[in-house]
C-alpha cells in the first residue's frame, strides 16, 4: 500500500500511535511524531513509498517531539531521536520536518557500514549509476534534481550506498534537498517538480525537498552499476567543461568525501579503489542546467 | 646508500597498492593514510609489488623506463625517495643476505 493512498486523518493517527512505517529503498523506517506539519510533509513528498505492516523488521525508530511541554508555548522547538537517542540539539518547531532528513541522513550515515557512504548524489540512466560527490554548494543536488526531473532514476540526493560486497549502488530514494537559490532555479527548470514546504532561517538558509518520481521509489531495492564518477563544480555564468580526471586523484577526492571511509579501513579502500576501476572519473563546471543534462544524456548512450 | 640492501614492501601485508596510468595509490592500513605517487615512485611500486628489489634492480628498470636531463641524478632522487617511503612505512629495507 502507497503512503498517499493513505488520508492525512490516518496519517496523523498512526504517527500520534505506534509511529508510521515505511520502506525507503532498502531500509524500513519507524517515524512517530504529534507534529501536524510532519504528515502533510509525508504525503507530499513521501507519497510513492510503501507503508509497512507493524510486523515489518524496523531499522530506524524515530520521533519528532518537543523536548518539554513549556517550550509548545515559548519558543517552540522539536527534537529528532533514534532509538531513544537524541543525536542532535532541538531545532525550531517549524523546521520539524527538515530535521526528520537530516535526522534519517544521519541514521543510514552513522549505522550502515555494509555500505562505504560517499556524500555524493547518484541518479542511473541506461543502467549506468552517474555518481556525483560533493561538498555543500558545489551544486550537487540541483543537478541531481535536473537529471530526475528529466527522466533520471534517483538513486540518492545524500548518500551514495556503495555496497561493499558486490561493488553496486542502492538506492535510498528520498526526497532532493534544495537550498536557497537552488529552489527557484529547479521550479523554473521543472515546474512539473513537487516541492514540500520551504524551510526558511535554517542552520543552511532555506531548504525545500523536492518530490522523489514514483519511478524511482518503485524502483528502490534494484541497485545500479557505477559507470561515471563526477565531480561537479557550480560557477556562475560558466562555461559547461568535463574535465577527465585521473584516476589516481579521483580516488583521493572521492576518499575526503565518504562518512565512513577510515571506519572500513581496508574494505573501504577495497570498494573504493574498485569503483574507480569501474567509472570514468571526470571534474565538471557548469552553470547552465540544460547543458548538463544534454551532455550527460549523451554521456550515458 | 642502500646498496647492499634489498627493498620491499613489509612482510606483514599493511600496503595495498592500485595502479592507474602513470600514477598510483598506496595505502597504508595500519595508519589509514592513502598517498598519491606518480613518475619514479609509481615504477618503484609496481617493481616492489610484485618482489623485493635491490637498488641496482630498481635503478635499471626505472633507467629503461625514463629519460632524465644528462645532469639528474637518478640515483640520489631514488635514494631518497626509498628513504621518504622507508619513513611512512611504505617500504622495508633489509640486508641483502643473498648478495
Amino acid at each position: 500500500m502507497k503512503l498517499d493512498t493513505l488520508s492525512k486523518k490516518t496519517v496523523v493517527r498512526a504517527l500520534n500511535s505506534d509511529g508510521l512505517r515505511f520502506k525507503i529503498g532498502g531500509f524500513n523506517v519507524c517515524l512517530s511524531s504529534s507534529v501536524p506539519a510532519v504528515a502533510e510533509h509525508l504525503l507530499c513528498l513521501y507519497g510513492a513509498f510503501d507503508v509497512l505492516d507493524n510486523t515489518a523488521f524496523i531499522d530506524f525508530y524515530t520521533a519528532l517531539e518537543p523536548p518539554s511541554k513549556l517550550r509548545r508555548f515559548f519558543r517552540p522547538q522539536v527534537n529528532f531521536s533514534f532509538d531513544g537517542y537524541f543525536p542532535f540539539k532541538p531545532l525550531p518547531y517549524k523546521q520539524a520536518s527538515a530535521m526528520f532528513e537530516w535526522g534519517l541522513n544521519w541514521c543510514i550515515a552513522s549505522h550502515s557500514h555494509q555500505y562505504l557512504i560517499i556524500h555524493a548524489s547518484v541518479v542511473e540512466r541506461n543502467g549506468q549509476a552517474f555518481i556525483f560527490p560533493g561538498t555543500p554548494g558545489s551544486g550537487k543536488s540541483t543537478l541531481c534534481a535536473a537529471l530526475v526531473s528529466r527522466g533520471w532514476r534517483l538513486l540518492s540526493d545524500e548518500m551514495t550506498l556503495l555496497s561493499v560486497n558486490d561493488g553496486c549502488v542502492y538506492p535510498v530514494p528520498r526526497p532532493i534537498s534544495l537550498k536557497n537559490r537552488s529552489i527557484d532555479v529547479i521550479q523554473d527548470f521543472a515546474p512539473d517538480a513537487v516541492i514540500g514546504e520551504v524551510f526558511k532561517n535554517t542552520a543552511k538558509g532555506s531548504i525545500g525537498h523536492v518530490r522523489p518520481s514514483d519511478d524511482s521509489v518503485a524502483l528502490g531495492e534494484i541497485p545500479a552499476q557505477p559507470a561515471k564518477l563526477i565531480f561537479p563544480k557550480y560557477e556562475r555564468d560558466s562555461n559547461t567543461v568535463l574535465t577527465p580526471l585521473s584516476k589516481s586523484r579521483a580516488l583521493l577526492k572521492a576518499a575526503e568525501n565518504c562518512f565512513n571511509y577510515n571506519i572500513l579501513g581496508l574494505k573501504g579502500f577495497t570498494s573504493l579503489s574498485n569503483l574507480i576501476d569501474a567509472s570514468d572519473c571526470y571534474e565538471f563546471k557548469y552553470s547552465h542546467l540544460e547543458e548538463a543534462v544534454a551532455l550527460f544524456t549523451d554521456l550515458a548512450h | 646508500m642502500f646498496e647492499n640492501n634489498l627493498i620491499g614492501l613489509p612482510i606483514v601485508p599493511v600496503i595495498h597498492c592500485r595502479f592507474w596510468d602513470e600514477e598510483c595509490v598506496i595505502y597504508n592500513q595500519l595508519t589509514g593514510d592513502a598517498h598519491l605517487i606518480d613518475g619514479m615512485g609509481a615504477e618503484v611500486f609496481k617493481i616492489l609489488s610484485e618482489k623485493a628489489a635491490t637498488r641496482i634492480q630498481l635503478l635499471q628498470t626505472i633507467n629503461s623506463n625514463f629519460e632524465w636531463e644528462m645532469d639528474f641524478d637518478a640515483e640520489g632522487f631514488l635514494d631518497n625517495l626509498i628513504l621518504e617511503y622507508q619513513k611512512l612505512g611504505l617500504v622495508d629495507v633489509t640486508e641483502n643476505t643473498s648478495a
